[in-house]
């Protein structure tokens, strides 16, 4: 067979073409305008969070720009995996010096950065003169989740378009339509709570919907997608964060230890998840949740100033592990 | 007229008799040297801590038995074209000297020849040999370990000699020996207290003790507190124990101040060590909390504010010292957990990282989201779908698939 069939179900059914898009109509719309024309379009923005369409939609312009063969006028770049400016410099320089410019539909060959808001504020100057000296063979589309992280000079070249989290009744409806596809039977209220879980990610409720499939009988039932969502959500954080609000501070960061050595999380990657799951625990009080809060807070942003995530977060560890035995006490007892 | 030298130059022994300790080690060197032509290795190397008398055996026997020593020391470079240099002549010819009476020859003598490694050195571990295998004179080599891999060929044409730190009895015979001739009354407790800081190391306690009693008419205990941790040889270990048990902010701050120990490994030791130092845990997050500073002030530091170093060791002795009374002693984590951690799961890490950087080419995403996001589902379905298409798909070799099926869950 030529075409090795797309098995992750967020592939198989990412949108080829603008006009497949969920939701989204009028970035669809203006989009579509600038391929009538594709000597007009600008440099392009994408901002907003994550699953609602940024990168399918910068990969349909790509396939409507060159058709099939898109992949020889497209460069691909993630800034949060490549290593410094210097590297995309490298990489961007290469390609708009070898890559097929101008055989396409197009007059440019395009550069899609994935992540951009991961740069740094200096590799943002120099990509904005990367911007500028390539300008007259390539197009880029930057993808972020907050354009405020881009700096003005970059926002500025660009047309900036912002994916707003995708509507809930859209999603059900594409999440039918693939279950329908794949045989799948499915209620409306249970392709609702995949949703649900999925808080406008519609990556994430299609990898729950194929994870869920996976399981069984090829009907997806309540109980499928509680069992789906209690067993791909993180474990690890949360049993870490009872271990601390309990006052077993070692254990705590021995998994601390585990998480950043076994898994290679960043520390503010786990300062994040500490905060998701601490409003998930069911025993401690709002104010008690607004303090912890508080301090994550202040640990988190000395992640930023400091030099050692682990050193940051064992002291983050040891609040909470004297929360429990002090201030909680005090709070429940009187 | 004042003789200002170093002591450890002015007292540096002139005969073998004088060096005190490792006996047997002298006897055998000795024995080697006297036995001239019939020696059964025509090089040896001596090897052991510092300052135990290595090269001082080698000058004071040359001296006594009248040879003369060619010397390359670890300040030379030592590729092999410039040992070649200085090795061969000394090596391949009797030199004028041996006509006269008192001399029976050359020595060439190797010191620090564990200070041959790196690129700079390339082939000078084979130039060693080779000058030992065409010596025509004896080679004597010094070293303060044996045990690294790049001096094994040596270990073959030498003869080895090892050398032991010297006990503390001998080096207060010493420190006494020397007091006596400067003039200086001494107490016992001061002199046992260098004696015991230099673990054996005889130079370093005549170092300590010239700094400590230059100039003085008597020398006191109090005289020596000060060199507690003036010896670079000192450990993480000994300045951990030293700052856990100390009674002030001052005392610790002055003992950190002191030490030469790597500080970002210091900070992690500290941070390791606190949850056993502080039962209590009130004190325990205190304490956690000013490390935390501490490490937001060696996050200013960075690689050019070094003036502000000072506020990261002064919170660091802030740290240790929250509650002075509560100290009990403890057992010491060290090296710190994260280096250890680190080190044994780098195989893991970096599979987990190959795997990700499989998915995020197959699905447009960052290695971070495909671990954070993806990396979840993929493991509940290759272990619910016994089929292989998604393992094809992202083509996942069979350790891989392995990794994850075995992964404990996120």
């Amino acid at each position: 067979m030529m075409n090795i069939e797309k098995v992750m179900w967020v592939e198989k059914y990412r949108p080829r073409y603008l006009r497949d898009i969920v939701d989204l109509h009028h970035v669809v719309e203006s989009l579509e305008a600038f391929l009538r024309n594709p000597n007009t379009m600008p440099h392009l923005l994408f901002a907003g969070i994550p699953g609602t369409g940024k990168t399918t939609a910068a990969l349909c312009i790509a396939r409507e720009l060159f058709g099939e063969q898109w992949k020889s006028f497209t460069l691909e770049l993630n800034a949060s995996d490549e290593r410094g400016i210097n590297t995309v410099r490298d990489r961007v320089k290469d390609f708009s010096r070898y890559g097929r410019t101008g055989l396409g539909k197009a007059p440019f060959s395009l550069i899609i950065l994935d992540e951009s808001d991961q740069m740094t504020g200096p590799a943002q100057t120099a990509l904005r003169r990367i911007m500028e000296t390539s300008s007259r063979t390539s197009r880029f589309i930057l993808i972020c989740n907050y354009s405020s992280k881009i700096i003005e000079p970059i926002q500025s070249r660009c047309a900036i378009f912002r994916f707003s989290k995708l509507d809930k009744q859209a999603m059900v409806a594409h999440i039918q339509k693939i279950a329908e596809k794949e045989n799948l039977v499915i209620s409306g209220e249970v392709a609702e709570k995949i949703v649900e879980y999925s808080d406008g990610d519609l990556r994430h409720a299609i990898n729950a919907l194929q994870t869920a499939a996976a399981y069984g009988s090829g009907e997806i039932d309540d109980k499928t997608v509680s069992k789906v969502v209690g067993e791909a959500s993180p474990k690890q954080v949360q049993l870490m964060l009872n271990k601390a609000l309990n006052g077993h501070f070692i254990e705590a960061r021995k998994m601390m230890y585990d998480l950043i050595g076994q898994y290679g999380f960043s520390g503010s990657e786990i300062v994040r998840q500490m905060q998701r799951e601490l409003m998930k625990v069911s025993y401690l009080s709002d104010y008690e949740k607004a303090e912890l809060t508080n301090i994550i807070g202040e640990y988190d942003y000395r992640l930023t100033q400091g030099a050692n995530a682990d050193v940051q977060l064992s002291a983050l560890l040891a609040q909470f592990s004297r929360f429990s035995k002090s201030d909680r006490g005090k709070v429940v007892d009187g | 007229m004042t003789d200002d030298r170093l002591w450890v130059e002015k007292y540096r022994p002139k005969s073998v008799s004088e060096i005190l300790g490792n006996e047997e080690a002298k006897t055998t060197f000795i024995n080697w040297l006297e036995k001239g032509k019939k020696r059964k290795k025509k090089a040896v190397l001596l090897y052991g801590p510092a300052g135990v008398g290595k090269t001082a055996l080698v000058n004071a026997a040359s001296n006594q038995f009248g040879f003369t020593i060619i010397e390359m020391n670890a300040s030379d470079t030592r590729t092999e074209k410039a040992i070649n240099k200085v090795g061969k002549p000394a090596t391949s010819y009797v030199s004028l000297d041996s006509f006269s009476v008192e001399t029976k020859g050359n020595i060439l003598f190797l010191d620090e020849v564990d200070g041959v490694f790196g690129q700079q050195d390339r082939g000078g571990i084979g130039a060693i040999v080779k000058i030992v295998k065409e010596s025509l004179v004896p080679v004597v080599m010094a070293a303060n370990d044996t045990d690294l891999q790049k001096l094994k060929p040596l270990k073959k044409v030498c003869l080895l000699i090892r050398f032991h730190p010297v006990r503390i009895p001998l080096i207060i015979t010493m420190l006494r020996k020397i007091c006596l001739k400067e003039n200086i009354e001494a107490e016992f407790e001061a002199l046992e207290r260098i004696a015991c800081n230099s673990r054996g190391d005889m130079r370093s306690a005549i170092n300590d003790l010239q700094s400590a009693a230059a100039g003085k008419e008597t020398l006191r205990v109090q005289d020596t507190i000060l060199l507690k941790f003036r010896n670079k040889d000192v450990g993480m270990y000994d300045l951990l124990k030293g700052v856990f048990s100390a009674e002030s902010v001052g005392e610790a701050a002055t003992l950190i101040n002191q030490s030469n120990v790597d500080y970002d490994e210091f900070l992690l030791s500290v941070s390791d060590n606190l949850p056993f130092r502080y039962t209590d845990p009130i004190e325990l997050a205190v304490a956690c909390d000013i490390v935390s500073r501490a490490d937001v002030f060696r996050g200013r530091v960075g690689t050019e504010n070094w003036r502000l170093l000072k506020y990261f060791f002064n919170l660091l002795a802030e740290a240790v010292t929250v509650s002075p009374k509560s100290f009990k002693p403890f057992k010491f984590i060290f090296p710190p957990m994260r280096i250890m951690t680190l080190f044994w799961t780098k195989p893991k890490r970096a599979k987990l990282e190959a795997i990700c950087a499989k998915i995020a080419l197959k699905c447009h995403i960052s290695r971070s989201t495909a671990k954070n996001d993806v990396i979840p589902f993929i493991k509940i379905l290759i272990e619910k779908e016994k089929s292989t298409p998604i393992i094809n798909w992202l083509k996942l070799e069979s350790d891989e698939v392995e990794y994850l099926t075995n992964m404990k869950k996120l």
